[in-house]
């Protein structure tokens, strides 16, 4: 929970935490006994699939749940296959997770596909073994001939309050950045690339050799979206809705480092940077093997996790709360938070009251105090026509300024969920 | 994926500035109070009576209400708290008690509860209130007879009143220090200026009240004012006068301001709060009745839905031309 400041008359600012307040360098966190890999795909159970428990599993091996699917995972560690099973994440979205039990350290074998090929970068071998690395990098943009891409961003700045791992590599390690991006050149052969970085490090940033772009240090500035909608109204015609991003390949700062280091050195970087928050709000930046369960890391600071507490992965504005201890840390997890039960401020169900407080800190001029009451009416499409639903970013500054404390976050998403799943309906029909 | 404890789970965002509606309802009673006290500290025991009841009435409407629409118990954001210290504000210190009760339901349950409570009134509900009762009982509202068995050290009769009935020749004794002081008759708590302005202030700096609202209304008073002033001043009286007698100041800084009967985009709140202090010295200068500021303050409360559709295109939205 945060104050509102006295001086109320002012627009409410939240400030982007910045590199210089955490610690120096990351403290590294190894997972005790196993590790777990989300696959974006639905768990059917009874479906075959290529990986079965049991199956050996080495270091950096690509493992993918059928031949034919698209999305694959890197195994952080060496071990044994124990567990497939589904998992439902926020919104409805099936995943399929597949937890290994690892070897211990001394027995970690290696797999030596990305070896054989890391001395001739391509886009294809990125494409192949790369899209797993920490920051989730998407090279399938790249693939798609009705949308050739144009330019490259790099995401110097992290989106969230709290989390700094993309301003920690622009502030510590701007060569590997450079890297990078150099490497990102070769392979897709674009040459415009443009590092978004936060005021404060446009000195830093100079190195990368890219054009750089400074945001406002007051939150949401330095949300993708938003940034994308002013890169790109600088770039393209305008008064196109929604903004469209074609042309536009984005990347996180973590994520081209990760790209550069793989094809410098032949080994695939698998550890995360996140900025672990415990519950009397200590920033600590540390460095975890993806699949880590938040519970080791909880662990290894003495942190206890106990009934009623709230774990966010993400950050405190846009992040996503889990039911479990053993959930484990994404390639996308920047920032991951523990909660005191007594600390969580609370929700509750009163009407709008009109105070206009959402209205003065919208990014995008949604007129949030009419939108929230189509939202709470259910009149989902009018919310759409008569108060810009579409161009909602969901930063969520809304429901953290609700003087009603109106979960209007929930509402917009619920909606922009709803209205998702209506129109393929509507198409077939059509 | 299974975990031993059992954690919350919700949406985001996680953190909260703290903000709340008692939290507001409570700093407005606190600032109301500054122009209450001196109030009760002129006019006596009635004025500490009329306050009273009025807040308790309120407050024990809102409770009925809630009990018979089956709706939660929602005394404690301390609304109708507000509505009744600001009903109670506006009246005369020896209005008759049923007065009181009778003007509090009218705001709490026709101006707010039966358009769903807090956030869905169209008028400010203590607005609705005051206007009924000045057309229905006239002669209990009037400062001149109701404060009749007062001595006061300074003239007894509403300046409002003079100055319409006889012209700013009849008002020069009243010196614009002793208005701001509250030298003159009115509401309970209407008529210390300097108390209003502090409390007020103390509101907008806080964001409590909008302070585009209070400003432009208190800049359309001084501005029409001036027009009639300068066009002939032997007829119309100050600005400055028109600015601290009646409800002028309470209008502006409480009653125009109300969250859910008042714009929240800034150019709607400036028309809105000129509009309204235009009405006010229109009503007063060229209309019948005495003070203009209730029923200016239910006029923009009409234009509030259409004048909120001037807003800023939102980003990313492109217009639709036919």
């Amino acid at each position: 929970m945060r104050r509102r400041t006295f001086f109320g008359f002012v627009k409410s600012k939240l400030r982007y935490t910045t590199v210089d307040e955490t610690l120096p360098e990351p403290v590294a966190v190894a997972p005790s006994e196993r590790v777990t890999l989300f696959f974006d795909q639905p768990y059917i159970p009874g479906e075959k699939l290529s990986l079965h428990p049991g199956d050996p599993v080495k270091k950096g091996e690509r493992l993918s749940l059928t031949k034919d699917a698209g999305g694959y995972a890197l195994a952080p560690k060496s071990g044994r296959i124990e567990n497939i099973s589904g998992f439902l994440g926020i919104g409805g979205r099936r995943f399929t997770t597949v937890t290994l039990a690892i070897d211990d350290e001394a027995h970690q074998t290696l797999d030596e596909g990305f070896k054989s090929v890391y001395q001739s970068p391509s886009l294809k071998n990125a494409r192949e073994f790369l899209a797993g690395l920490p920051g989730k990098p998407n090279l399938e943009v790249f693939f798609n001939p009705q949308r050739p891409v144009k330019s490259i961003v790099v995401l110097g700045v992290d989106s969230d309050l709290v989390g700094v791992t993309n301003q920690y590599f622009v502030n510590n390690a701007i060569v590997a950045i450079k890297t990078g991006i150099d490497t990102l050149r070769q392979i897709s052969g674009i040459h415009e690339v443009i590092l978004v970085v936060p005021h404060y490090l446009f000195k830093v940033a100079g190195a990368a050799g890219a054009t750089i772009k400074t945001v406002d240090s007051a939150y949401p500035s330095a949300h993708p979206e938003l940034i994308m909608r002013y890169i790109l109204s600088e770039q393209s015609t305008p008064d196109v809705e929604p903004p469209s991003d074609d042309g536009v390949a984005v990347f996180t700062a973590e994520a081209v480092v990760a790209i550069g280091s793989a094809y410098k050195t032949g080994f695939l970087p698998l550890e995360k940077i996140v900025c672990f928050v415990s519950k009397d709000e200590t920033r600590r930046l540390i460095s975890v093997p993806i699949g880590t369960p938040v519970k080791d890391i909880a662990e290894a600071f003495h942190e206890p996790i106990g009934e009623g507490d709230r774990v966010i992965f993400g950050g405190p504005m846009t992040g996503v709360s889990v039911y479990s201890d053993n959930h484990p840390v994404l390639a996308d997890t920047n920032t991951i938070m523990i909660q005191d039960r007594r600390r969580i401020p609370e929700v509750r169900d009163n009407p709008c009251t009109n105070c206009g407080a959402c209205v003065r800190v919208c990014p995008v001029n949604v007129p949030v105090n009419m939108l929230i009451r189509f939202l709470q009416a259910g009149r989902y499409e009018e919310a759409v026509s008569q108060c810009d639903l579409n161009c909602c970013i969901e930063c969520g500054f809304c429901s953290y300024v609700c003087e009603a404390r109106i979960p209007i976050f929930q509402y917009i998403h619920l909606a922009k969920l709803t209205l998702a799943g209506m129109n393929p309906v509507e198409k077939n029909n059509g | 994926m299974d975990s031993t404890i059992k954690l919350t789970v919700s949406h985001a965002p996680f953190w909260h500035n703290g903000s709340g509606i008692s939290q507001k309802s409570y700093n407005i009673l606190l600032a109301c109070l500054l122009a209450v006290i001196p109030g009760i500290y002129r006019y006596g025991y009635p004025a500490l009576g009329a306050v009273t009841l009025s807040i308790g009435s309120a407050v024990l409407w809102e409770f009925l209400m809630n009990l018979a629409t089956r709706r939660p118990v929602s005394i404690g954001d301390g609304n109708a708290a507000v509505i009744g210290m600001l009903l109670a504000m506006m009246l005369p210190a020896v209005v008759p008690w049923w007065v009181v009760v009778i003007g509090s339901f009218i705001a709490v349950v026709i101006g707010k509860q039966i358009y769903g409570g807090i956030g869905g009134n169209p008028f400010n509900p203590v607005a609705v209130a005051m206007a009924i009762l000045m057309l229905s009982w006239k002669n209990f509202l009037d400062f001149n007879t109701a404060l009749v068995g007062y001595g006061f050290a300074f003239n007894p009769v509403d300046p409002l009143v003079l100055a319409k009935s006889f012209g700013p020749a009849a008002v020069k004794d009243f010196k614009l220090g002793d208005l701001l002081m509250g030298r003159q008759v009115g509401g309970i708590g209407s008529s210390f200026g300097l108390g209003l302005i502090i409390g007020g202030i103390y509101l907008m700096i806080r964001g409590f009240i909008r302070w585009e609202i209070v400003l432009s209304f208190l800049v359309g008073i001084f501005a029409s004012a001036l027009c009639f002033y300068l066009y002939n001043p032997n007829v119309y009286a100050s600005p400055g006068f028109h600015l601290l007698t009646g409800y002028s100041l309470i209008g502006a800084f409480l009653l125009a301001t109300e969250d859910s009967s008042s714009p929240v985009h800034f150019l709607p709140m400036i028309i809105y709060g000129c509009l309204g202090g235009m009405l006010t010295v229109l009503i007063r200068n060229i209309g019948s009745h005495v003070d203009g500021v209730v029923f200016a303050v239910l006029i923009i409360n009409i234009l509030n839905p259409l004048l909120d559709k001037i807003r800023p295109k939102a980003l990313g939205k492109v217009a639709h031309h036919a």
